[in-house]
């Protein structure tokens, strides 16, 4: 049975922008440096570093290498790289600080967008022999997981429409949001069409940033944060790649991880769901099981900004700063990896 | 983006390749030493913390971690001390231009505690190289200066600015003198 | 606490070009024979962690993804590790980690490259001229361990040939050079001074998995397992004011901390048999000093008086290593999987005799990720 005795007790993320200049690294130095400080841990004493990102991202392999500069190598520590979201990197610390062995955890995520073009980079994340080769993009993967919810009668393109305007309006008391304003769904169905059903705003704004977080275990993080918010579970799952060998209005894998994090449906505050794609967020919801009443992306999620590799730790981030700041006492975080929610990760946070 | 599929030996394979474009700016702080470099100057930070100087500049201090910034700028002098080296000889790969055995050496710049790698040396044979060797650069004219080869990935340091490093034909620096910097 | 059994232990054929299989059924080539060594199914598994190098040698972003379904992977946690050259090793420490916590009873830990689908020269070049390839990268600190160290050029021939014959022992080598001697090393083309072509790594197409349990799963296993007795991982920064690239501080601390876990105070004489990545001939004896197995200046007179021999008092690389062996993502894990072996008296022909504490070591980038463990043939 896996320990309930870690907590996130340290956080930073960088504003989301469209075109950050810093190298991924400069933006990791300040967020790293900012995390550690709230969190009140000396750096020397961090017990273990895992970091998530993907080479990709800049074209250069063993970009990741770099931004081990970041994480304060010197003298050598124990840390680890997974080419993932950052989400994930916080799964691997987790794991490994329930040893017992170790207090206190840094994990940090960073991606920057704007090198290259998502629509060309991304379809080399799809099968090399049958996908990659057609050049199927993002956007016209989601447009057709889109088109199966509108089929399937779980959604209208004004519930498209309606996901993106509360983002936007969420994410006006969001500082780090990239896309916020008051918009209302008539003015959004207006616009014309990007990949049918979807309209642009349906899509995730091109973002750089990072994102780092501090774990502790137990009385460590007791004593370093007056509310700590506790991760009570969390658990992450994948589907088969081949879209055509799943429903696409549903995600499994995110049920799954639900469940095994110990999720059941029950009464939570706020959820932070990454859901890419607006429709993705009427499929999670429900994937999940998230009651009516539960606050969905107050920080009005990667909608309003969408640090890839760091999505998904800003997430967890999002949900944990609510804990932390009292303003709610249970927390679904949600990260997602791949295309048409392949991949999900999902975190359940309490207070005390 | 081209696909085509042949029968090569008894199984089928096909080529897919793949090209993909990336538009990156140069970080701030290499901007602002690429500015330098063309105007003849070799210019780095120095950490305010353990006073260590990094060339080119990174914008932070990898061993304290801690952010710097144009106020921490000091030029260095274009002269060194070869640190290391080895002689590549090439192999044969896509975009891949060398075809002749060549230099990729070290030079640790007097004012620098930070090599700069992927030097090439000239004015030497290549078997008289030498660890410790003290070199000057040479520096391209004004008008042929180009920032090509600069990048935030640190390869090729000095760009299409400083062609090459040669002897100065002062004695070879002691072993202590770089020791710590051989990369 | 659990305790950490190595269960299975699957391995592909290597080749320079496995153009008889996609990179899926490569994966399932060694996935399979892991699985039917531990004897279950991949029903039987809760979560796989899988490594590989970078995603540009296949030109495929994240490939485990699309591997999902052929890892059989649907429904369960798959998480994937990149620490550069050590990741093979890093992998296996993160699967084991699963155990140890009691998160998982069963983890399968696979890594692979399948390097002939890409270029591994141009993804090491980042695709620009002028490419210094690893050996570029690591030759001035081979050349620096000789000059420190007065160790005579031959032997890194010595290496050569003794790795080349182990090969031909290990029926899932790569290169396997049965008539290989000091002489042709020695006249082989210079790569990158002080390194010889047969000095060299290979470029390999292959995997290689294990099936990882609990002490309850280790008791019941079909075979003798192997234990885990001790991890580590380090890092540090590639290049600094100041540091060792030839001994790096990293992998000092790394084998320091394993040594302490397992309670080796004398590595030299209580470990009966190593397997370390060495991908260039002199890095057998910089790493027997630079994991303080042996003192400084004694790592080469180890290989020149034979005591790395298959035969020998501190056997290394009996299977042959990286250097007749090298698909990059994979070759941390064969570290792990060919010292598992030794441990369960498994490893045939390269069997070390005796064999009940093995160490497994990778290392990756500039020299500065580490990843070592010890296996053993009992828990302690």
């Amino acid at each position: 049975m896996p320990a309930t005795d870690i907590a996130v007790i340290g956080f930073a993320q960088t504003p989301s922008v469209r075109d950050d200049a810093r190298s991924e690294v400069q933006l990791l130095v300040p967020t790293v440096a900012e995390a550690i400080e709230m969190s009140g841990v000396d750096r020397r004493e961090i017990g273990f570093t895992c970091a998530g990102s993907c080479d990709y991202l800049t074209g250069g392999p063993f970009a990741f290498v770099q931004n081990l500069e970041a994480a304060g190598a010197w003298p050598p520590i124990a840390e680890s790289h997974v080419e993932a979201d950052g989400a994930w990197a916080l799964y691997e610390a987790w794991v490994r600080l329930q040893e017992g062995d170790i207090d206190t955890a840094l994990v940090f995520g960073s991606g920057k967008s704007s090198p290259a073009n998502p629509l060309e980079l991304w379809p080399q994340q799809l099968d090399p022999y049958y996908l990659a080769p057609l050049g199927v993009d993002p956007a016209s993967l989601a447009g057709i997981q889109a088109r199966a919810l509108l089929e399937s009668g779980k959604a209208t393109e004004r519930d498209f429409a309606e996901v993106v305007a509360r983002s936007r309006r969420a994410a006006r008391s969001n500082p780090n949001a990239q896309l916020k304003g008051d918009v209302d769904a008539d003015a959004l169905l207006a616009e014309p069409y990007f990949s049918s059903p979807l309209r642009r705003h349906d899509l995730p704004p091109i973002t750089d940033g990072a994102a780092a977080v501090v774990l502790a275990r137990g009385d460590k993080a007791r004593q370093l944060c007056s509310r700590p918010a506790w991760i009570r579970g969390l658990d992450h799952r994948v589907d088969p790649h081949q879209p055509g060998m799943r429903d696409l209005t549903t995600a499994p894998s995110a049920t799954l991880a639900a469940r095994k994090a110990g999720y059941d449906g029950g009464p939570v505050d706020v959820a932070e769901l990454c859901a890419v794609f607006s429709p993705q967020e009427i499929i999670l919801r429900e994937a999940i099981g998230l009651p009516e009443a539960t606050e969905i992306n107050p920080s009005g999620g990667p909608l309003a900004g969408n640090p890839v590799m760091a999505a998904g730790l800003i997430r967890i981030i999002e949900a944990a700063a609510r804990i932390i700041d009292g303003s709610a006492n249970r927390a679904v975080a949600h990260a997602t990896g791949g295309q048409l929610l392949q991949q999900n990760l999902v975190c359940l946070l309490e207070g005390e | 983006m081209t696909t085509t599929s042949g029968d090569k030996k008894e199984n089928l394979v096909m080529e897919h390749l793949v090209s993909l474009t990336y538009h990156e700016k140069l970080t701030p702080t290499l901007n602002r030493f690429v500015d330098e470099l063309l105007a003849g100057r070799i210019v780095g930070h120095r950490c305010p913390s353990c006073s260590r100087v990094y060339v080119p500049p990174k914008g932070y201090c990898p061993l304290c971690v801690v952010a710097t910034g144009p106020e921490n700028e000091v030029q260095c002098r274009d002269r060194g001390i070869v640190t290391g080296f080895t002689i590549i000889t090439p192999v044969a790969y896509y975009g891949q231009k060398e075809t002749e055995p060549f230099v990729y050496a070290s030079v640790l710049l007097d004012d620098a505690d930070s090599p700069l790698g992927g030097q090439d040396i000239v004015g030497i044979p290549h078997e008289q190289i030498r660890m410790g060797m003290r070199v000057r650069a040479v520096w391209k004219p004004e008008g042929e200066r180009t920032v090509e080869g600069i990048s935030n990935r640190g390869w090729g340091g000095l760009g299409s600015v400083v062609e090459a490093f040669e002897p100065t034909g002062e004695p070879d620096a002691a072993p202590e003198e770089y020791m710590e910097h051989i990369f | 606490m659990e305790r950490c059994a190595v269960v299975g232990i699957g391995q592909t054929h290597f080749k320079k070009t496995r153009d008889d299989v996609t990179i899926a059924g490569l994966i399932r080539e060694a996935v399979d024979r892991a699985l039917e060594d531990a004897e279950c199914t991949i029903a039987d598994i809760d979560a796989v962690v899988i490594g590989k190098a970078p995603d540009a040698f296949e030109g495929i972003i994240q490939p485990e993804l699309f591997l999902a379904d052929a890892l059989g992977a649907a429904g369960k946690p798959l998480l994937r590790v990149h620490t550069a050259g050590s990741v093979g090793g890093s992998t296996f420490v993160v699967g084991a980690h699963h155990i140890i916590t009691g998160i998982h009873e069963r983890v399968l830990a696979v890594a692979w490259e399948k390097q002939s689908e890409g270029n591994a020269q141009w993804g090491l070049a980042g695709g620009r001229s002028g490419g210094i390839g690893a050996g570029g990268a690591f030759a001035p600190w081979m050349r620096a361990y000789i000059h420190q160290s007065g160790a005579p050029e031959y032997i890194g021939w010595q290496v050569a040939v003794k790795d080349r014959l182990n090969a031909v022992k290990n029926p899932y080598a790569h290169l396997k050079i049965a008539d290989i001697t000091i002489e042709k090393v020695k006249e082989s083309p210079m790569l990158w001074d002080p390194i010889r072509f047969l000095e060299s790594c290979p470029s390999s197409d292959g995997a290689c998995a294990v099936v990882l349990t609990n002490e309850a799963g280790g008791r019941r296993a079909p075979r003798p397992p192997a234990w885990v007795e001790a991890l580590s991982v380090r890092s540090e920064l590639a290049q600094f004011p100041g540091r060792n690239p030839v001994k790096p501080q990293a992998g000092v601390d790394c084998a320091h901390d394993l040594y302490r876990q397992a309670g080796i105070t004398d590595p030299r004489s209580q470990i009966d048999v190593a397997e370390l990545y060495v991908p260039f001939s002199w890095y057998e004896p910089m790493w027997l000093e630079g994991h303080d197995i042996a003192g400084p200046g004694e790592g080469w007179k180890m290989v020149d008086s034979g005591e790395t021999e298959i035969t020998g008092s501190f056997p290394v690389n009996p299977s042959g290593g990286v250097l007749s062996t090298n698909a990059i993502g994979a070759s941390g894990m064969v570290r792990f999987a060919e010292a598992a072996l030794q441990v369960r008296g498994q490893a045939g022909e390269h069997q070390v005799d005796g064999a009940r504490t093995a160490l497994a070591q990778a290392y990756g980038g500039a020299a500065q990720y580490f990843a070592l463990g010890i296996l053993r043939a009992e828990p302690t």
